[in-house]
């Protein structure tokens, strides 16, 4: 990948869903969390070859809810325990996660619900 | 008695040399000295007193434990040279010093045997130079020609001192006369001269290359600071004025 | 979504010395920091039109305000005792990453514009004008160094590449060529408190959320408080500890502790991060700025102690740096270390025999130990030289009945990078991570194959991050890397604790979930 500092600027890239386009960073995070809808996420599920299914929309639904009230993605164990309120005790652990989102419960849920990308020692 | 231009020229070079060995080293020490070293920042572990760093920095200087980590054919060439060229070092004093103190005349013949070191230890330095992949990649043609400088200069020292001989009567009055101002005539043997030539070449290039490492080891943060940070707070003067602000 | 378009080295039987490989990670280049994450630390937003000169003067600038920076250009005689001591070197291959060739990139540069050498003969001695070529090597290769100072030890004049790559990344950040990953980090700090821009409130339920599964497995009641005012102990800690697992396993950990020792602590919000990004940077003024949020922090709740969390960088700030940026601390209990690990604390409680632990409990695993590289190299536990690699160890094996060390020359002050400290550990520098780790990586093997080792411990976020991440690509599974303070954790028994007869079947066993995963 090509990093050209002599020409860098402040917006990246966009993706085109249903001939709406969104605004999204290097890593395909929105740059715009209230431009999120349902298409979007699916068109990014679609494009990392794992469409969307019920239990991924409890997921992002729950980080986005989560999000509106703190302003932050929660925690990988906020997750998990809400998680296993809403889809059974047994899938309320981080491995059931990793089956959902392979790339990481945070990172790759966080994208697909619209929410910028967690930063830190993550 | 007639002095040679030969001469003149030698002791001229030499002249040169030493003002410009002694003018750059002081410099660079000085300017070291004043940098200021704003954060702790010893290479762990480190010796929690100014004794253990002394103690630290004499290993490294002497024994060279640092290097004996990281490579031993490194070290081993490394550490025969560097032992050689002091031994040597010491025996040459006897050009400088007039009575010649015992403990030099004592050590003349390792002296001597000094420069043997030095020159396997050159060797073997070259040879790694030349053959091992990586060390090759990081060599500039400087870093050759300095091991040919010095493998030139043992090599005509080793010439002089086991096959050809030289008048070292000569070349001792040479030199006391220097220092005092008095200049006598060097014998025109062509080996000893190159052997000055390039011994005085050494003295100049030395403080504008990495013939610093000398000096630099001594004000080297990582080895010469004290493990004291949460007892004693360290500050340096620009940190101190940038808390004014 | 994530870049998988490279190998993953062969794990090794005998770890020989690779043959270089020129060019081979120059493609590896971290996202470039917006004007967003530039400007609140005090840099330009994008390349400035006279990089150059500008470029120059800060060098000359460094040269004058940092010993260490100009003794180390200076010294280095090329003897390459250094060349295979990184382990982004041997993870690659390429040559830019042995260490003295990476100092080479800054030091070329340096000869050029301020030695008479490079000046007069810059072909001889290998200088160079700083070039568009030659800023683009350093964004990438001084990206490709995690400042973990495994080349200090073993360089004869102690020339760490840690400061050169500082000073070459404030120097393109003074050009407004940043990185995103720090900068974008560093700003957040400034601004909310943390790395991860974890606000009061959520931090708050987070927090919460802790008191209740603790209590729940336990029967105790562990606090987990928030900005309490006159608590003795003001905890600073990664904000991973709150977010990510292994970390909050450590987190409970510590609290299990305070509350058994009965001392009273309190995280604070203006201060919930304990990592200094300022350091990776090279930015004195950054890292003095997040530090004096922890001063400001300890005056307003009033504490008497510091004690800081699972963190290597942080411990290095910490330890060595605190002082000096945000001191002095005479407003604090001088009877304790100003600042203190929590590995000394338990290790203290533990001698003086005030925590009681069924080792067996941790009997499902058996254990070796990752010194962090900043924590071996750059820091101290304890009054002993060398505390920082005893006092980690005491306290495992003060929990654990197994535990094996790795092979001499990997551990302790030859500790081997987890391979994404330095400001490294991003998702768009994937294939360096995995790549440094190699090192680690036989290492482990080694230890698993000879003595059956299931889990390595850890006390670094960024350790702890990295490993989950990049074992799988080494067929090891995320979860084998835990906290030491989940080890204190798992074994540590709670006056008033639930009986532990009845659930010593691994009920009770923040572990139990992943090791079914592994």
């Amino acid at each position: 990948m090509a990093v050209d500092f002599f020409n860098n600027s402040e917006v990246d890239v966009s993706l085109e869903v249903n001939g709406k386009s969104y605004e999204v960073d290097e890593e395909g995070y929105l740059a715009d969390l209230n431009a999120w809808d349902a298409d979007v996420a699916n068109a990014m599920a679609e494009a990392d070859g794992a469409p969307l299914e019920d239990n991924h929309w409890e997921v992002i639904n729950f980080l986005r809810e989560y999000y509106e009230e703190y302003q932050i993605a929660p925690a990988v164990r906020v997750l998990t325990k809400q998680i296993g309120k809403r889809l059974g005790k047994e899938k309320g652990n981080s491995k059931y996660l990793y089956e959902l989102f392979p790339y990481g419960p945070a990172k790759q849920a966080c994208k697909y619900a619209g929410l910028p990308k967690p930063t830190g020692c993550v | 008695m007639q002095i040679s231009i030969l001469s003149m020229s030698i002791a001229a070079l030499f002249y040169i040399a030493f003002f410009i060995l002694a003018y750059g080293l002081v410099s660079k020490i000085l300017q070291y000295k004043n940098t200021p070293a704003p954060l702790k920042i010893p290479t762990m572990p480190a010796p929690t007193t100014q004794a253990g760093v002394v103690f630290r920095m004499s290993k490294e200087v002497v024994f060279f434990e640092s290097l004996f980590k990281s490579s031993k054919a490194t070290w081993l060439f490394g550490w025969l040279f560097h032992f050689g060229l002091f031994l040597d070092m010491l025996r040459h004093l006897r050009y400088f010093i007039d009575p010649v103190w015992t403990w030099v005349i004592i050590i003349q013949p390792f002296g001597k045997y000094g420069s043997i070191l030095m020159f396997i230890g050159l060797v073997g330095l070259l040879t790694r130079r030349i053959i091992v992949d990586r060390v090759r990649y990081i060599s500039s043609p400087s870093d050759h020609l300095m091991l040919v400088l010095l493998l030139s200069i043992t090599s005509t020292g080793i010439a002089m001192s086991f096959y050809l001989g030289a008048d070292v009567i000569s070349v001792k009055s040479f030199f006391i006369g220097l220092m005092t101002f008095n200049i006598q005539n060097i014998p025109s043997d062509i080996v000893l001269i190159s052997h000055l030539i390039m011994v005085a070449a050494l003295m100049i290039i030395f403080p504008y290359s990495k013939l610093l490492h000398a000096p630099g080891l001594f004000f080297s943060p990582s080895r010469n600071q004290v493990d004291n940070a949460r007892e004693k707070r360290h500050l340096s003067k620009w940190a101190e004025d940038l808390e004014k602000n | 979504m994530a870049d998988n378009k490279f190998d993953t080295p062969e794990i090794r039987e005998y770890p020989i010395i690779p043959k270089l490989q020129r060019d081979v990670m120059s493609h590896s280049k971290p996202f470039i920091a917006k004007e967003s994450h530039q400007e609140p630390l005090g840099f330009p937003g994008e390349l400035v039109d006279d990089w150059h000169d500008v470029a120059i003067k800060k060098m000359g600038d460094l040269q004058s305000k940092y010993r260490s920076l100009q003794v180390y250009l200076d010294s280095c005689v090329k003897c390459g005792a250094c060349t295979d001591k990184c382990h982004y070197y041997v993870g690659t291959t390429d040559p830019k990453n042995m260490p003295v060739a990476r100092q080479d990139l800054y030091r070329k540069v340096y000869r050029r514009y301020f030695t008479f050498a490079g000046k007069y003969f810059p072909k001889l001695v290998g200088a160079t004008d700083l070039t568009k070529d030659v800023l683009d090597d350093w964004y990438s290769y001084f990206h490709q160094c995690s400042q973990c100072r495994r080349c200090s030890v073993y360089c004869p004049y102690g020339i760490d590449t840690a400061e050169i790559s500082m000073a070459a990344r404030e120097v393109m950040d003074t050009i407004g060529v940043g990185q995103k990953y720090c900068n974008e980090i560093i700003s957040k700090v400034h601004k909310i408190g943390n790395n991860l821009g974890l606000p009061g409130p959520a931090l708050e339920d987070t927090l919460e959320g802790l008191e209740e599964d603790v209590e729940e497995e336990t029967g105790v009641q562990v606090k987990f408080p928030l900005d309490v005012k006159g608590a003795d102990v003001l905890l600073i800690t990664p904000s991973a500890d709150f977010f990510a697992e292994p970390h909050v396993d450590g987190l409970i950990g510590y609290a299990k502790v305070f509350h058994e020792a009965g001392i009273s602590w309190t995280i604070s919000s203006h201060a919930s991060e304990a990592a200094n990004f300022g350091m990776f940077i090279g930015s004195y003024e950054n890292m003095r700025k997040l530090a004096m949020r922890i001063r400001e922090a300890a005056i307003e709740l009033g504490v008497k102690r510091i004690v800081f969390g699972e963190c290597g960088h942080a411990w290095r700030v910490a330890y060595s740096f605190l002082n000096t940026l945000a001191g002095p601390w005479d407003f604090l209990d001088q009877n304790y270390p100003i600042p203190q690990h929590i590995c000394e604390v338990t290790h203290g409680l533990i001698e003086d025999n005030k925590l009681k632990f069924d080792k067996s409990l941790n009997d499902d695993m058996i254990l070796t130990y990752h010194d962090s590289c900043n924590v071996a190299r750059a820091s101290r536990m304890g009054d002993k030289a060398g505390g920082q690699f005893v006092i980690p160890r005491e306290v495992i094996k003060a929990v654990c009945n197994n535990f094996h060390d790795m092979s001499k020359d990997t551990i302790k002050e030859g500790t081997f990078c987890c391979g994404g400290g330095g400001g490294l550990l991003t998702d768009d520098l994937m294939e360096l991570r995995v790549k440094g780790a190699l090192p680690r990586m036989e290492a482990l093997r080694k230890v698993v194959e000879d003595h059956g080792v299931t889990h390595m411990a850890a006390i670094c976020a960024i350790c702890k991050s990295q490993f989950a991440k990049v074992f799988p690509y080494y067929d090891f599974s995320m979860d084998q890397i835990v906290s030491v303070h989940q080890l204190v954790s798992n074994a540590i028994i709670l006056t008033g604790q639930d009986d532990e007869n009845d659930e010593n079947d691994g009920e009770n066993h923040p572990q139990q979930d992943i090791d079914e995963a592994a």
